[in-house]
């Protein structure tokens, strides 16, 4: 293409005399991810790019894991759904399938994921309010009431309590009769990146990853057509991840477990075929397309190592869903516009299957209004917009391919640096994967309070008085209705046959022996979630995670000196004033391992001077009022993104009143819908920051209250 | 701010958590009425000092000292004792702030009844890390703690503060990853009582007995003053708990030995009069810079020495001079 000289040095002029003066080189933007994007793209940009011009359906699969895409079989329309109880999940799901979903996808509570039966004193702020509660085999029969699971694909997102709840739903269908090569569907069980981000582990990495393999074996062997890992980079993306470093720590996740499974004796095309991914889909809508059609690339591209003969080892197969982290709390309404590009971005991408947010998402679990219209956004992408009439329409576009290219050369660079630290789980241990994500993720916040990534509604666009929004309110009988549940199922059951089933899955957990073979007895046996995960823990110990922040990533995004200075100068006024800096605490409490939101005002606090403690996570409110008191902090900042407030902050600031600590500032961030506000402010709370607080404006407040006191 | 110093003696003996984490704010308050305060507060309080077992523990960053004390921490907790933990963590020369995790990394410890953590930040020192951690210790041991462990991160000279306070300076290590001493000084080991290579587990237990044998080799070139006590070499695994308990076996043993020859109060008061030394130097150096002719002569002559015009010894003579006359 050597002749189209000439026409780009005439287009370059035509630009410059729009430009009026500006340089041309101005308009060339660097992205997060360190990819310079111009403002043009021609066919010079496809020359010597290794995948452009290959078929959709043929290795390596840019244009897609399908030849025929959704031009025969559009993607799956699979919500992902957890009510505070099993017979409500079930109630909707089964509304939903008569509405037009295929598959459906369970969402449980944080207790279930961190392997606490409902009853256990560590989680009363936590039952049923992220998901639904399963405690026991009788819990997964009431969810999967009506729905028959030869018939129906679900996806289950668990990670931590994997072998109980895994268990739980084949004994389910064993119940209804369905026996267990008929089951379809797939089982997060993706444990890696619960270290980086989500925190929803119970076990440290080493046997955890034992767990994995266990079930990949498992299931090889008995349900063929069940997905045993569903390698996620989402969660990575909602802490803050850009689409870079997402593409490269998932791949190298998944990296990590087939090392894993050929470790543990499996063949590569026995369980590699079985293998899906999931990514998170945001805001930057060709980066993600792109990111896509770039993991499938690498995927691809690394698993021949491996030497598999079957193609579809090759293959990556991926769920996505839109990001709940782009919605906002503000003007709630311009997120299902925001859900329906990161919808369409991954219909161009070439997802399989795909879950979109509800617009109330960012406040709190859906209505049936919301649930409704997230649903229809995908129904009307699909069968009315006639984007599905051609496999891969953006393949061949100058600027996709080119930036496929460009997210492929710079998520190898970060899996070479995996590789050199010996594979993801060394990775992990060494700290890199999960401080790059919240260096980006600090980075992000950054720009988007200096207003350099728009946000309408939050940092631009702002609407006065808005109105409150409808949401849904989870009633606290959740709780008490689990523990009798669990109660009578303790005073029915053989108790001495549990007793024998739990001593044998502490017995294989030290010396070996496949896991999930045996929780499937305890389930049979009526053996609790709980019960399950703690004949485990015996031997394999309950993971401490290590929290590394670091100072300093906020301010040197941040490149208003101004705002940033006269923090600074307040900070140290008020030391001068106090003999020494304001104090906070900040601190989640309650199962909810969210911490991005929590690590990212931490360190831009310290950045404005304040001295930071962290608590450590999953405190129960007496513990971090205890903290608060020995630490005497003059503030505690409380992080909730999972609906525990309304029990949780109260406690802790009865707690700390009983120890003399009245006079400590309570504030508040995180997803706290609006109606609660004047609830937690009559029990005592300062302020409360809602999602799109700007953090340098959440640092004023906490400095006036403290003056004001 | 209560002000009253029979508040604090009180509540501090009684062991209040309250009250004795208010003390520890007024250590370390760079206000003069508060300094004025606690300045009686710790006179009356220190009848009751003395009594705890004084452990100091450093290390390069990574070598695990978190989760060393934690482990450590534990298992006195579960004999019964009750443990009081400070840690100093390093404040940004930015902004003054600072971000405190100690407690992340002592999850288990930080939720037991019988153990206290305080981490403070090293920044905005008036007086120093040693005169806010010594006060500070000498507060808990008022409040009745068993124990009292001092961790500094391992960099410069936080150690030989550290040093300076404890009864037993522990210092963590590393199988070498080739450079031998990693960084730590000589002075600073030769101020150790012990050495304790951590990680001991796994792939890594054939390198710490290694490093066992290098260290041992490094610590015979240095000449103990102390006849009682010979420095040991360690191993142990604080993430495993192996070796934790013979590490504290050891700390006992030099305490009892010591406390037998008297050489402990010895060591405790050669502590004391260092210390008194190093906080007349930081008053005589606040009292020289706040002298009206220092602050006049001081940037002149800086002046003229960057033009060349004065040299430094010149400089300095001048200003003694001046002082005399």
């Amino acid at each position: 293409m050597a002749d189209s000289g000439p026409e780009i040095s005439k287009w370059q002029k035509l630009a410059e005399k729009e430009l009026r003066g500006t340089s041309l080189e101005s308009l060339t933007k660097s992205t997060p991810e360190g990819i310079d994007i111009k403002p043009l793209y021609t066919a010079e940009d496809l020359e010597n790019l290794e995948f452009v011009n290959n078929l959709p359906g043929v290795d390596p699969f840019v244009r897609g894991v399908r030849a025929s895409m959704y031009t025969n079989r559009p993607w799956t329309i699979r919500q992902y759904a957890g009510f505070s109880t099993a017979k409500e999940s079930n109630l909707f799901y089964r509304k939903n399938l008569a509405a037009g979903q295929k598959g459906l996808s369970v969402a449980f509570d944080l207790p279930t994921h961190r392997g606490y039966d409902s009853d256990h004193p560590r989680v009363t702020g936590d039952v049923g309010k992220a998901g639904v509660p399963v405690d026991s085999v009788e819990d997964m029969k009431i969810l999967f009431d009506g729905i028959p699971l030869d018939k129906m694909s679900v996806s289950m997102t668990m990670n931590g309590a994997v072998l109980p709840v895994l268990a739980g739903y084949i004994v389910a269908a064993e119940e209804q009769g369905v026996s267990q090569e008929k089951l379809m569907g797939t089982i997060q069980n993706d444990i890696l990146k619960e270290y980086l981000t989500r925190n929803t582990y119970i076990y440290p990495p080493e046997p955890s990853m034992r767990i994995v393999s266990d079930i990949v074996g498992y299931c090889s062997k008995n349900m063929p057509k069940y997905n045993t890992v569903s390698i996620s980079g989402y969660h990575m993306m909602e802490a803050g991840a850009d689409s870079v470093l997402q593409t490269a720590f998932t791949i190298a996740d998944g990296i990590e477990y087939v090392k894993a499974a050929l470790n543990a004796g499996l063949d590569i095309d026995d369980f590699a075929p079985r293998l899906s991914f999931f990514f998170g889909i945001g805001m930057n809508f060709f980066m993600e397309i792109a990111m896509l059609r770039a993991a499938r690339f690498l995927w691809a591209d690394l698993m021949k190592q491996f030497n598999p003969r079957n193609s579809n080892s090759l293959m990556l197969r991926t769920h996505c869903q839109t990001s709940g982290w782009s919605l906002t709390q503000q003007d709630p309404y311009n997120n299902i516009i925001r859900t329906t590009l990161e919808c369409l971005a991954a219909v161009l991408g070439g997802t399989q299957s795909l879950h979109t947010n509800s617009f109330d998402e960012a406040v709190s679990l859906p209505t049936d209004l919301s649930a409704r219209v997230a649903r229809n956004t995908q129904i009307i992408v699909q069968e009315e917009s006639q984007v599905t009439r051609v496999v891969d329409p953006l393949g061949g576009s100058y600027y996709v391919e080119s930036l496929t290219h460009s997210i492929i050369q710079e998520a190898r660079k970060i899996i070479n640096e995996i590789d050199e630290l010996g594979g993801m789980a060394k990775a992990i241990v060494s700290g890199m994967p999960k401080m790059r994500i919240e260096e980006s993720s600090a980075r992000r916040q950054a720009r988007i309070d200096q207003e350099k990534d728009v946000i309408v509604g939050v940092n631009k666009y702002q609407v006065e008085d808005e109105a409150p929004m409808e949401v849904r309110e989870i009633s606290s009988e959740v709780r008490d209705q689990q523990v009798a549940r669990l109660k009578e199922i303790k005073e029915n059951r053989d108790n001495v046959a549990v007793e024998k089933v739990l001593a044998a899955i502490t017995k294989c957990a030290e010396t070996g022996g496949n896991l999930l073979e045996v929780s499937i007895e305890a389930v049979r046996k009526r053996a609790t979630v709980g019960e399950i995960s703690d004949a485990m823990e015996k031997v394999f110990g309950r993971y401490v995670a290590t929290t590394q922040c670091i100072s300093g990533i906020y301010a040197s995004e941040y490149q208003d000196n101004e705002i940033l200075a006269s923090l600074r100068k307040r900070t140290d006024e008020f030391a001068e004033k106090e003999g020494r800096r304001p104090r906070i605490l900040v601190t989640k409490m309650g199962q909810d391992g969210h911490d991005r939101g929590s690590k990212v005002v931490a360190t831009a606090f310290a950045d404005f001077g304040f001295d930071v403690d962290i608590s450590p996570m999953f405190q129960t409110p007496a513990e971090a009022s205890r903290i608060a008191i020995d630490n005497d902090v003059h503030v505690v900042g409380v992080s909730s993104l999972a609906a525990g407030h309304k029990i949780l902050v109260p406690e802790l600031i009865a707690s700390l009143k009983k120890q003399g600590g009245e006079n400590v500032l309570i504030v508040v961030g995180g997803i706290i819908p609006p109606a609660d506000y004047d609830f937690l402010y009559d029990v005592g709370v300062a302020k409360i920051f809602g999602p799109g607080s700007v953090i340098t404006e959440c640092a004023n407040h906490v400095l006036n209250a403290l003056e004001n006191r | 701010m209560e002000t009253d110093p029979e508040y604090y003696v009180s509540g501090v003996c009684a062991g209040n958590r309250k009250i004795l984490a208010k003390t520890i704010t007024l250590v370390e308050s760079s206000l003069p009425k508060h300094q004025e305060l606690i300045t009686g507060v710790l006179n009356r309080l220190l009848p009751f000092t003395g009594k705890a077992v004084r452990l100091g523990i450093t290390g390069v960053p990574g070598v695990g000292k978190n989760t060393f004390v934690e482990s450590l921490g534990m298992l006195l907790v579960e004999r019964g004792q009750r443990v009081a933990i400070l840690a100093v963590d390093p404040s940004s020369t930015h902004s003054g702030g600072s971000i405190m995790g100690d407690k992340t990394r002592m999850e288990k410890l930080s939720a037991q009844p019988n153990a206290f953590i305080r981490p403070s930040p090293s920044g905005g020192t008036l007086g120093g890390v040693s005169r806010k951690t010594r006060e500070s210790l000498l507060v808990c041991e008022a409040a009745g703690f068993d124990v009292v462990m001092v961790e500094t991160v391992g960099v410069g000279q936080s150690e030989v503060s550290v040093a300076s306070i404890a009864d037993f300076f522990l210092l963590l290590m590393l199988a070498g990853a080739g450079d031998g001493l990693q960084g730590i000084k000589r002075g600073i080991l030769e101020l150790a009582d012990a050495v304790a290579v951590n990680k001991a587990d796994g792939d890594n237990l054939a390198k710490t007995l290694q490093a066992k044998n290098i260290y041992a080799d490094a610590m015979h070139l240095f000449s103990s003053d102390n006849t009682n006590w010979s420095p040991p070499i360690l191993t142990c695994s604080a993430l495993h708990m192996i070796g934790i308990a013979e590490v504290w076996e050891t700390v006992l043993d030099h305490h009892e030995k010591m406390s037998a020859t008297g050489a402990l109060e010895q060591k405790r008061k050669k502590q004391a009069i260092q210390w008194m030394l190093t906080l007349l130097e930081e008053g005589l150096k606040d009292w020289f810079y706040q002298i009206p002719e220092v602050k006049k002569l001081l940037p002149q002559l800086t002046w003229e020495i960057e033009r060349g015009e004065s040299t430094p010894t010149a400089a300095v003579r001048k200003i003694l001079t001046s002082l005399n006359n």
